[in-house]
């Protein structure tokens, strides 16, 4: 399967590796065809002594316009021969003994192979840029993950090592919330893994997401079975459509996104005590909405909920609010792969709403 | 005493794991017996004849793909697969070669548990009661007649199309097995394409109209989403 899917990808750059020679020797090729119409129109009013630098002229714009150095060359080249033949004495009679003429060829070549070199380099640069903006990105996250790695590590190291080396000294609760402690951040550093397993899956970008057809009922019975056995006592009222809704996405990561916003409403909704997931369609979309009616987003967190609440760390060094904030922007990262739109805000009535869009597959009868 | 408890075989090469998987299952009295290669593992299995195995897929010598296929060359045992979460395609290969189910790591000792408990009720139920004509199943509130085939929930008849019927009679059938899409698909269709597990969890999702269960409360179907369906034996918390 993966074999197929690489093939195809191979297939569709050269058909863009076509499409992109086709697209350049067009510009190159009507450049040149204005460029002699001009010598033409300078033949007629019999200043045509102008027409090397109106052909120096295209084939600047030629090496601009096109990709690599080819197409500045091949029209200096043909200009060249344009030049020779049709624009200076002897016209209509090729003459290389002239040396005006070598001259001019000299120049128009010179300037292809130089435009060629700048813009070349230009795009490199900008390219270059563009990956270390990347890179940069990565390192934050990076960084702000160990930083949040450290913390649980360190209760669970410090609490077995406490229990084998003093279990007698300490009283059975004691050691029941010694014990607590290490499963609640290992439970944590689960959740962390997860998300990161996620962002890590998609941001190779190398390999394209898998996207198969999956009936609405399934996805949010396994989120709400999974859901339910984490917070037996939390109630979410659900509210999905009676017919049939088919969603092309990757299961996974889907269920990861639902799961992330519900867990967020549990962790950070002060005096929440309404939990609800809706979903309902509009034309080809399916629109999903978990809200809840808890203390709300602060305000000035909204700007930045989903680009990584990683950005924005250096405020909370204490490090007792540990929470990254990247499980919303993991929530983005989906979505916006699956081609769909996430947004998160506060209710009229109090308590967070957050909504994403996915586009849902026509049902063809059996 | 000790001869009546079960004999658990655990394939498992990282030791920290393997010593607390022990932990727990001898603190729930099974017997343990240990390997932590699949060639190992393979002389046990034939020499104990354990009464569950607990497999680990990534070993150090073979795939224990290897082991699955070798003991379900002759043998029905059990057989209960650790897996990670990045490889659904795993989870369905071990389902479709024959393992029982799967418990994805990292998880917790009552889950665990629960999920060993399952497999062997499932296996011995399904050791005593046959699949013979005319024979009822029975789970809880549900009811299914193989012979007339009709389906009741609390003495009360749930209308389901043939199609339906058959996902729901297969799933009981193989009760409490972990049955991956295709091979529901093959054994109710008997053919698939490409569009084949959306009418599979389709027919699924009108099956569940039908009994009137909201999504995630507790019902005698439970799905793993892109792996399959099972019927859920006694359901434990």
């Amino acid at each position: 399967m993966e074999k197929k899917i690489r093939k195809k990808e191979t297939q569709k750059k050269e058909i863009q590796k076509k499409e992109a020679i086709g697209k350049n020797s067009l510009i190159a090729a009507g450049v040149f065809a204005l460029a002699v119409i001009c010598c033409l129109a300078l033949q007629k009013l019999e200043v045509q002594k102008q027409s090397t630098t109106v052909f120096v002229f295209a084939v600047f714009l030629i090496s601009l316009a096109t990709e690599g150095y080819i197409y500045g060359i091949l029209s200096a080249f043909a200009g060249m021969l344009a030049v020779n033949y049709a624009f200076t004495y002897p016209y209509y009679e090729l003459d290389f003994n002239i040396p005006v003429n070598l001259i001019s060829a000299v120049i128009m070549i010179t300037v292809a192979i130089l435009t060629g070199t700048l813009t070349t380099k230009l795009k490199e640069n900008e390219a270059a840029k563009a990956e270390s903006e990347k890179e940069r990105m990565r390192a934050n996250l990076l960084r702000a993950i160990s930083h949040d790695l450290r913390t649980p590590l360190t209760t669970i190291y410090g609490a077995s090592s406490t229990l084998l080396e003093n279990r007698e000294g300490l009283t059975r609760e004691q050691q029941d919330s010694v014990l607590k402690s290490i499963q609640e951040d290992a439970e944590w550093l689960m959740r962390m893994v997860e998300n990161v397993l996620s962002i890590t899956r998609l941001d190779e970008g190398r390999i394209k997401l898998i996207k198969t057809p999956v009936v609405l009922d399934d996805l949010i019975e396994t989120v709400m079975t999974k859901f339910s056995a984490r917070y037996p006592e939390q109630k979410v009222s659900l509210d999905i459509p009676d017919e049939i809704v088919v969603i092309p996405m990757d299961g996974i990561l889907i269920e990861q996104v639902l799961g992330n916003i519900l867990e967020n409403a549990m962790l950070h909704a002060r005096g929440m005590t309404w939990l609800s997931l809706k979903v309902f369609t509009l034309g080809k979309q399916a629109i999903f909405e978990i809200a809840d009616n808890g203390c709300g987003i602060p305000r000035q967190r909204l700007s930045s909920l989903f680009t990584g609440g990683y950005a924005d760390r250096e405020e909370r060094v204490d490090g007792r609010k540990r929470n990254t904030g990247i499980g919303l922007s993991v929530c983005a990262t989906i979505i916006k792969a699956h081609g769909g739109e996430i947004s998160g805000e506060n209710r009229k009535g109090g308590g967070a709403v957050f909504r994403f869009t996915l586009d849902k597959e026509e049902i063809d009868d059996e | 005493m000790t001869n009546n408890r079960y004999k658990i075989l655990l394939v498992e090469d990282e030791v920290n794991i393997r010593t607390v998987m022990t932990a727990m299952l001898e603190a729930a009295e099974y017997q343990v017996i240990l390997a932590e290669t699949c060639s190992l593992a393979l002389n046990l299995f034939s020499s104990y004849q354990p009464d569950v195995v607990i497999l680990d897929l990534g070993l150090p010598d073979m795939d224990g793909m290897h082991f699955l296929e070798e003991v379900r060359k002759e043998s029905l045992t059990p057989i209960i697969v650790l897996s990670a979460r990045t490889n659904d395609q795993d989870k369905v290969q071990a389902l479709d070669a024959g393992a029982n189910d799967y418990v994805t790591k990292p998880f917790s000792s009552a889950e665990f548990l629960a999920r060993i408990r399952m497999t062997l009720r499932n296996y011995r139920h399904s050791a005593e009661a046959g699949k013979f004509p005319g024979g009822k199943f029975r789970l809880r509130d549900l009811e299914i007649d193989y012979d007339s085939r009709q389906v009741f929930v609390a003495g009360e008849e749930i209308k389901l199309s043939q199609t339906e019927y058959n996902i729901v009679a297969l799933l009981s059938e193989h009760c409490g097995k972990m049955m991956t899409y295709s091979s529901i698909i093959k054994a109710v269709w008997g053919y698939s394409n490409e569009g084949s597990t959306k009418k599979l969890q389709v027919n699924m999702a009108n099956i569940r109209r039908k009994f009137k269960v909201k999504p995630g409360e507790a019902w005698y179907i439970a799905n793993e989403l892109g792996v399959g369906y099972r019927m859920n034996g006694d359901r434990e918390t």
